[in-house]
């Protein structure tokens, strides 16, 4: 059987620069990889690398023995792979409900509703005026509700409050358990603690930790952080 | 000074040799172009620095063309039409002033609606020029008057606008060494800057457009004297685009880049209309080119070219600074928030704020994302107009004003994203923020004032950690995130304002780095004894600087009082959760 | 008013919006400034003429104009307008450009003097007692319809938001499958065609010579301010405004006096109300 997401000596950056070094990993279906790191070490980057916003400058990334490294990132997105970045990501200009249904979807809204009530309250309003925070958690709920079998979400709790954040936490187990592959780049331990099947440390481009959750402890990931 | 000199003697040096090489009949077709010339080095001048392009500079041009010729058909003396001319000109500058001053006030980015309203005045101008036949002449033009002093337009009228091109030149080349220069050039690179460091940013548009269309309508009464006639074609759409091109293709950013592209094109134009079928078309695709790959034209694919056969000796030698003029310092005061309420569209983001600062201490704003923080800040520069309440510092009531008048009354403020004037040098940039709330207008027109460097900028640079000393002529585009923190730090407290805004100082900032800015932030405020009010995630710095802490929470005040007592306030705990780095 | 005053007033009208519906969509919504957009009008203008040198029927003269205009329009696209997105003065410039290139080849093609066609329908409809050219009432019926039809497209289709969350976050909208360089293309290459069909609509009953686009340009482009971007409603009202001022003031005074109070209202609504009458929605 073919392995769901391999990545193999993933390398790449802006332009010229590279800032992610010869990254192998791999995924299941159904897992939850959490990618941690400080800020700048290259965790949105790899996260663009595997989502198609940047091309590789070398190595290759295969979702079911499909390679993906050619593909512009609308076409990964029709093979199912999903995205929320870090930054700008919403469309400042359309509705939070114009917002959810831009995309091909088929995941039905009110769960994400009863959770997030503030998305519910606020649907006919543009998302450009909606706080950092409520910007986030409408980003999260789109990459949520998407037809798509391998997320890739980036620092999804920045900003947010807590209690959201163990929602947010809920759903991304709960799409895990529903089959998909879910790469989760976070400098939030609690959240990347809570959902994480397997880790992987970056720092300055390289991966230089790697574990389950059952061989890590909680005090190496804090330290790793805290670098 | 030889900078200056240099091209400009060689410039009159090469116009004067024209007749004697050529003949009169060249040194005639050449004096038209550089008639084009002087109106396109105006466009240059704003277009090239503020980035502001005016699309209709033909009505000014035409304007002035249609006024010279009914000057010199009453045949006045001499004299009287020099000074007719004068005021002409200073009447077609102060209504450009008037237009751009009014259309670019309280806005900071309508660039193209303004370019089509001139695009419209050009045309209005054209089909009123056509129209109006009983003053004009119709589509037949003005004609039947002699030139400027009776010379000849084929002989010594020449030297006239010799004079004239050669007089601009220098004088564009001076204002490139005033700090006029930096201020209209710090226009186009960063305006929201520009208005916080205390500068009325539409009155440097409208200056800025004033100069243009003074020297468009200098090219205009020039052209009536040369021409003997003049018709609807001068003014319009049509002659706007001509000098638009010539501008692009001779290089807006330098100096005689337009004056360049008048002569060349101009010339070009002459020779290969009648003989090369292609030469329109080969002209815009000239033109299309210079859009898309080269910005600079001709101007700097020249400088590119004389940069390599002759490597400049000196790279900028950097001038010692002088002290900025001491600023009368304003007395200490309370920062009172009166019940301010602030709604964008439907959503509200304050809600009936209010609280009263001492006035002098550090006070922190902290509360979750979406709690108002930036809002409170952007309602103290008038970034953004209350719903209803009242903002006052000391005696005056500051909100809902310019933001260029906040620098005045001693609110200076540093933005969240550090907010510098990215294509500088990092010690022009220093000059501007020195220039702020000290510059008089006379300062802008002296050579020395480029050299102000405030003494809270000195002190911060004097500081051994601080690492901007040796960067000073470092291109900012070239700085870190880190760096540029401190220099807009720098940038903010050079006017030694009574009142401090930090959003997020220590951002990007390391640990080392984080501790230098809090030391440096507390500094401020010991010697100054002013007020400093920080925007801060972090708790570890709020406990470290903050006399007060002012916790929102949805746009409303949750608590205000010292660090302890919020520390263990159960309201702010419930929530706000708000951890160290 | 007199029937015939109405009646011109729809024709204007009608056909202005649709020119301006061209802009709207490539400087309303992909924010390229096209000067050139007159010039795709002049294209399709010239599409009889087109049509009948390389000898064929008539009834060819829309794919024609299409295929010209679209061609045109999508070559000028992948080679130039790509690179500038983002960046309107100089899209403003360029496409500048562009446009002196499009009328000194169309000079080259087919000289510099006025050309003429005939009208596909003749004679005149009795309407109200008036006689009015049977071929503007049929214009203006394709044009009502072709609107229509548009609006309630607009109403259910999601490619409005897709253009714009193109536009507003080109990475994002790559995200979530928006193929963003066949989008740009595409909305770009219908805006033109908008105006190249407007120049074959209107080929019969003006004087067509290679400068013509300028003045459809201006008066599209001030519709487009006067009423406000981003919505048909706005579209409808600044077309109504730019040539019901020109129809009912060059009726009743002069044309001089029609174009001289476009270009002040215009002047007027760019100063003060910069994004129409339509920006309270904002």
């Amino acid at each position: 059987m073919t392995v769901f997401l391999e990545i193999e000596d993933l390398t790449g950056g802006y332009g010229d620069a590279t800032v992610l070094f010869d990254v192998t990993c791999s995924l299941e279906s159904g897992q939850i990889l959490g990618v941690l790191g400080r800020n700048g070490v290259g965790k949105s980057t790899l996260a663009r690398l595997v989502q198609g916003g940047l091309m590789a400058h070398s190595g290759d990334v295969r979702l079911k023995g499909r390679s993906l490294t050619k593909l512009p990132a609308y076409a990964r997105r029709a093979v199912g792979v999903g995205y929320m970045p870090q930054t700008s990501m919403v469309f400042d200009d359309l509705s939070v409900y114009d917002n959810l249904n831009l995309g091909q979807n088929k995941k039905p809204l009110d769960p994400y509703f009863d959770l997030f009530p503030r998305l519910a309250e606020r649907l006919h309003q543009k998302a450009g005026t909606m706080s950092g925070g409520e910007r986030k958690i409408l980003a999260f709920v789109r990459s949520m509700i998407e037809d798509t079998r391998l997320i890739v979400l980036d620092e999804p709790s920045e900003g947010v409050q807590p209690e959201n954040i163990s929602h947010m936490a809920r759903c991304i187990k709960e799409r895990a358990s529903d089959g998909a592959g879910i790469i989760l780049c976070e400098q939030n331990l609690t959240l990347l603690r809570e959902v994480s099947d397997s880790f992987l440390g970056l720092d300055t481009g390289r991966i230089q930790l790697r574990g389950t959750a059952d061989t890590l402890k909680p005090e190496d990931l804090r330290e790793f952080i805290s670098l | 000074m030889a900078s200056v000199l240099l091209p400009v003697s060689l410039l009159l040096g090469a116009l004067l040799l024209i007749p004697e090489l050529f003949g009169d009949f060249v040194a005639y077709q050449i004096g038209l172009y550089l008639i084009y010339g002087i109106a396109a080095q105006g466009l240059g001048f704003i277009w090239g620095k503020t980035g502001v392009l005016p699309l209709g500079q033909a009505l000014f041009f035409g304007v002035a063309a249609y006024l010279a010729a009914s000057t010199l058909k009453a045949d006045l003396p001499l004299v009287l039409t020099l000074a007719i001319s004068g005021l002409v000109l200073c009447a077609i500058g102060g209504f450009a002033f008037l237009l751009a001053t009014l259309i670019f006030r309280g806005r900071s980015e309508s660039g193209p609606y303004f370019s089509l309203i001139t695009l419209a005045l050009a045309m209005i101008a054209e089909q009123i020029a056509g129209t109006a036949t009983s003053i004009t002449g119709g589509f037949n033009g003005m004609s039947g008057f002699a030139s400027l002093g009776h010379l000849d337009p084929f002989g010594s009228y020449y030297y006239v606008i010799v004079g004239m091109s050669v007089g601009v030149s220098l004088l564009l080349f001076i204002l490139n060494k005033l700090p006029v220069h930096l201020l209209a050039r710090a226009v186009l690179d960063n305006e929201p800057r520009l208005q916080l460091l205390g500068f009325p940013t539409h009155v440097i548009k409208g200056a800025a457009f004033a100069f243009s269309a003074l020297l468009a309508a200098l090219a205009g009464g020039l052209f009536a004297s040369h021409q003997g006639i003049v018709t609807p074609t001068s003014t319009g759409f049509a002659l706007s685009a001509e000098l638009l091109i010539l501008t692009a293709v001779g290089g807006r950013f330098h100096v005689l880049g337009p004056l360049l592209g008048a002569v060349i094109i101009g010339w070009l134009s002459a020779e290969l209309r009648d003989s090369f079928p292609y030469w329109e078309l080969l002209m815009a695709f000239v033109f299309i080119t210079v859009v898309l790959k080269a910005p600079g034209g001709i101007a700097e694919v020249c400088e590119k070219v004389l940069a390599r056969f002759m490597p400049s000796a000196s790279a900028s030698r950097q001038a010692s600074a002088i002290a900025a003029p001491s600023r009368t310092v304003q007395a200490p005061a309370k920062l009172k928030f009166h019940d301010v309420e602030l709604k964008i569209g439907v959503v509200r983001i304050l809600n009936g704020v209010s609280f009263e600062t001492p006035a002098s201490g550090v006070v922190s704003i902290i509360g979750p994302n979406g709690a108002g923080k930036t809002s409170v800040l952007n309602t103290i520069t008038g970034n953004l107009r209350l719903t209803s309440g009242r903002i006052t510092f000391g005696e005056d009531v500051i909100s809902s004003r310019p933001v260029y008048k906040a620098l005045n009354r001693g609110i200076a403020r540093k933005l969240q994203v550090p907010s510098v004037f990215a294509s500088f040098s990092v010690s022009e940039n220093l000059t501007i923020a020195s220039l702020a709330g000290r510059v008089t207008l006379a300062d802008l027109f002296r050579f020395s004032t480029v050299r102000w460097r405030s003494s809270a900028i000195s002190k911060v640079l004097n500081h051994p950690k601080v690492p901007l000393n040796r960067l000073l002529n470092e291109p900012v585009a070239h700085l870190s995130q880190g760096h540029r923190q401190f220099l807009e730090y720098a940038m903010t407290v050079a006017a030694e304002p009574a009142l401090l805004l930090l959003d997020e100082p220590c951002a990007g900032l390391s640990p080392d780095e984080t501790a230098l800015m809090t030391e440096l932030i507390k500094q401020y405020q010991e010697t100054a004894q002013r007020l400093v009010i920080v925007i801060e995630h972090d708790m570890s710095i709020v406990e470290a600087i903050s006399d007060k802490v002012l916790v929102l929470h949805l746009g409303q005040v949750l608590a205000f009082d010292d660090y302890s007592s919020i520390r263990t306030n159960p309201e702010v705990q419930a929530v706000y959760a708000g951890g160290t780095k | 008013m007199s029937t015939v005053l109405i009646l011109n007033l729809a024709w204007q009208i009608s056909t202005l919006a649709l020119v301006a519906l061209g802009l709207a969509i490539v400087f309303g919504q992909l924010r390229i400034m096209n000067m050139a957009h007159g010039e795709f009008v002049m294209l399709g203008a010239y599409a009889p003429f087109i049509t009948s040198s390389l000898g064929l029927s008539p009834w060819l003269q829309v794919p024609v104009c299409l295929i010209t205009v679209g061609s045109i329009a999508l070559l000028m696209e992948r080679s130039i307008i790509r690179h500038l997105y983002g960046r309107m003065f100089d899209s403003l410039l360029a496409t500048w450009g562009i446009a002196i290139l499009m009328r000194e080849g169309v000079e080259l093609f087919f000289g510099r003097g006025y050309q003429s066609v005939s009208p596909p329908v003749s004679g005149t409809v009795s309407i109200l007692g008036t006689d009015y050219p049977a071929y503007r009432i049929v214009v203006i019926c394709i044009i009502l319809l072709g609107f229509t039809a548009l609006y309630w497209w607009s109403k259910t289709s999601k490619i409005a938001n897709k253009i714009k969350a193109m536009v507003g976050n080109p990475d994002l909208a790559q995200a979530v499958g928006i193929n963003t360089a066949r989008l740009s293309s595409g909305a770009f290459v219908f805006g033109c065609c908008c105006a190249g069909i407007a120049g074959l609509l209107l080929a019969p009953t003006i004087r067509i010579e290679p400068m013509m686009g300028l003045d459809y340009l201006i008066r599209s482009f001030f519709a487009l301010v006067v009423g406000g971007l981003g919505s048909l409603e706005g579209l409808a009202i600044g077309t109504g405004v730019i040539a019901g001022t020109q129809t009912v003031l060059g009726a009743i005074a002069s044309q001089t006096y029609g174009y001289l109070s476009v270009l002040t209202l215009s002047i007027l609504f760019l100063w003060l109300k910069p994004n129409g009458v339509r920006s309270s929605s904002r």
